[in-house]
């Protein structure tokens, strides 16, 4: 009896040890790309409140103020330097952390290449290669480096903030001819990568975060027109909302972060 | 009665005139990639048609096929053009400055070799190689030659895509650069279709369908048309384009295609 009493005490202990360590190392990781400022830096923040194991990228991060304060104030956020342009590094963060398993890979590093390099006349190519290294190039090799990573997580998500500005059949005015392309090519390699990769269960997510004031859309705030802009917070909630809603089966669907579908 | 005369024999002269004006005044068609496939067989019929062919390509001194054709066509030239070449295509268009463009088709285009883009081995290489031919390329030869369209009676710039770049209809996953660059190319002649709109030019997004090219060589089907029969029905689809057809997505058989 007492025998049989001290297992079961011994018994519940464990498994109630078992059950809380299990928690908390087992919290779902999410890598984010370009994590240093607007709506990277938000995902950051609202994951990190979630209680998930956060990795930060960002190309600079011993400059990033803000990314280092979050870290300072949340133990479940850790940060990577990372430029999506140098596959050499992608390959040595992929392989540092070769035996984590990644539930969420957040490709978000993007540059607009700014609106008046992008006006026709006058367009100035130089800034083209650096659009599509960081907005197509970028997200494909992060998907190739950590496809593994992905593969071997619970949830099995690769996410890319891609934008409305990418739908062809919205376009209504001429502009960001660099950007726009870019996005074009994004929704279209991620769409082919999640055909690639349906068998091994893994989902590819385009979601647009809408209209959000940033650094990003400064030219646009220029502009005065009353656009209806979301706050980073706001973006980002819903943004994470419709990440948790989006399935195997919806893999390769071209989503806003209110979970309606924009045309391609 | 004399005076009457001296009108009808003015009218017969100025008739004359306007005769000889519209031979001089065939309408003018520039041609990237025209060394061979899809480019070479435009060369060839608009040749055939009697208009005024500039055909472009990269090394056309070595290009025997295109050669061949300058020798049998008075009405074809040749210009050397690489549409990765900015400085190139800018000093081009210096030269044919006075010179209206009625069509002009972005035709060069590159797959990039399936081999490089097979998710797992991708090579990067290839992306910027079929970016700078598929993307800026004829986004630089729309910018350089606006003018020479604007000038011309028929104002058509047509940019040769492919239902690869199509997001409904897309087969497998391959192809990611060459896919990635048509879709691309849409986005930014879309743009450049309502950018030009003021001027009255006609921007086509146009696609060959699936051709027996040394494009396609890698593909064994018994679905591929000839160059011939493509060629042919895209030119009867850029004869009938009109202004509301401007960035819109159209096949060889001019059927108007969702992105």
């Amino acid at each position: 009896m007492r025998l049989s009493s001290a297992l079961g005490t011994l018994l519940l202990g464990v498994t109630f040890w078992h059950i809380a360590t299990a928690t908390a190392t087992d919290s779902p990781t999410v890598l984010i790309t370009g994590a240093s400022r607007g709506i990277g830096l938000e995902f950051t923040r609202q994951y990190a409140d979630r209680g998930w194991n956060i990795i930060a990228t960002a190309r600079t991060p011993q400059d990033d103020e803000l990314l280092q304060a979050l870290a300072a104030q949340y133990d479940n956020v850790s940060i990577e330097q990372l430029d999506v342009t140098d596959h050499a590094e992608i390959d040595a963060v992929a392989k540092k952390l070769a035996d984590q398993p990644i539930d969420i890979l957040l490709n978000n590093a993007g540059i607009s290449g700014e609106m008046e390099n992008q006006i026709f006349g006058k367009i100035n190519y130089d800034v083209f290669d650096d659009v599509m290294m960081i907005n197509v190039v970028g997200p494909l090799k992060m998907s190739e480096a950590f496809i593994d990573h992905v593969a071997a997580s619970d949830m099995k998500k690769i996410i890319n903030v891609t934008s409305g500005e990418g739908s062809i059949g919205r376009v209504q005015f001429p502009a960001l001819y660099f950007y726009r392309s870019s996005k074009s090519a994004l929704n279209m390699v991620m769409v082919n990568l999640a055909r690639t990769v349906k068998d091994r269960g893994v989902t590819v997510g385009i979601i647009g975060p809408g209209l959000v004031r940033t650094d990003f859309t400064s030219y646009l705030q220029k502009l005065n027109m009353n656009l209806p802009f979301q706050t980073p917070e706001e973006s980002v909630n819903k943004y994470i909302a419709v990440i948790d809603d989006y399935g195997l089966e919806d893999s390769g669907s071209y989503l806003r972060n209110t979970g309606d579908t924009y045309p391609w | 009665m004399r005076i009457t005369a001296l009108t009808f024999a003015l009218g017969v002269l100025l008739t004359c005139a306007s005769s000889n004006a519209l031979v001089t005044d065939v309408p003018t068609v520039l041609i990237t990639g025209a060394s061979r496939g899809i480019g070479l067989e435009f060369a060839r019929q608009y040749a055939e048609r009697g208009w005024n062919v500039i055909a472009t390509a990269r090394t056309p001194a070595d290009d025997k096929l295109l050669q061949d054709l300058i020798s049998e066509h008075d009405n074809v030239t040749v210009e050397e053009l690489d549409v990765t070449n900015h400085a190139e295509i800018d000093t081009l268009a210096k030269k044919l400055q006075d010179q209206p463009i009625d069509i002009l088709i972005s035709n060069a285009g590159i797959s990039g070799g399936y081999e490089n883009q097979i998710f797992g081995k991708l090579n990067y290489k290839s992306f910027d190689d079929v970016f700078a031919v598929n993307v800026k390329g004829p986004l630089k030869i729309a910018e350089a030659f606006i003018n020479h369209v604007a000038a011309s009676e028929q104002k058509k710039l047509v940019n040769i895509s492919s239902t690869e770049g199509r997001f409904s209809q897309l087969r497998g996953g391959g192809g990611y650069f060459y896919r990635g660059s048509k879709s691309a190319l849409n986005m930014a002649m879309r743009n450049v279709a309502l950018a030009v709109k003021s001027k009255g030019v006609i921007v086509g997004i146009l696609t060959p369908g699936f051709v027996d090219t040394d494009f396609t060589a890698r593909f064994d089907s018994q679905l591929k048309i000839t160059v011939e029969e493509s060629v042919s029905k895209q030119i009867a689809v850029i004869d009938t384009m009109t202004p509301d057809m401007s960035g819109v997505y159209v096949s060889h058989e001019g059927i108007r295609m969702s992105w």
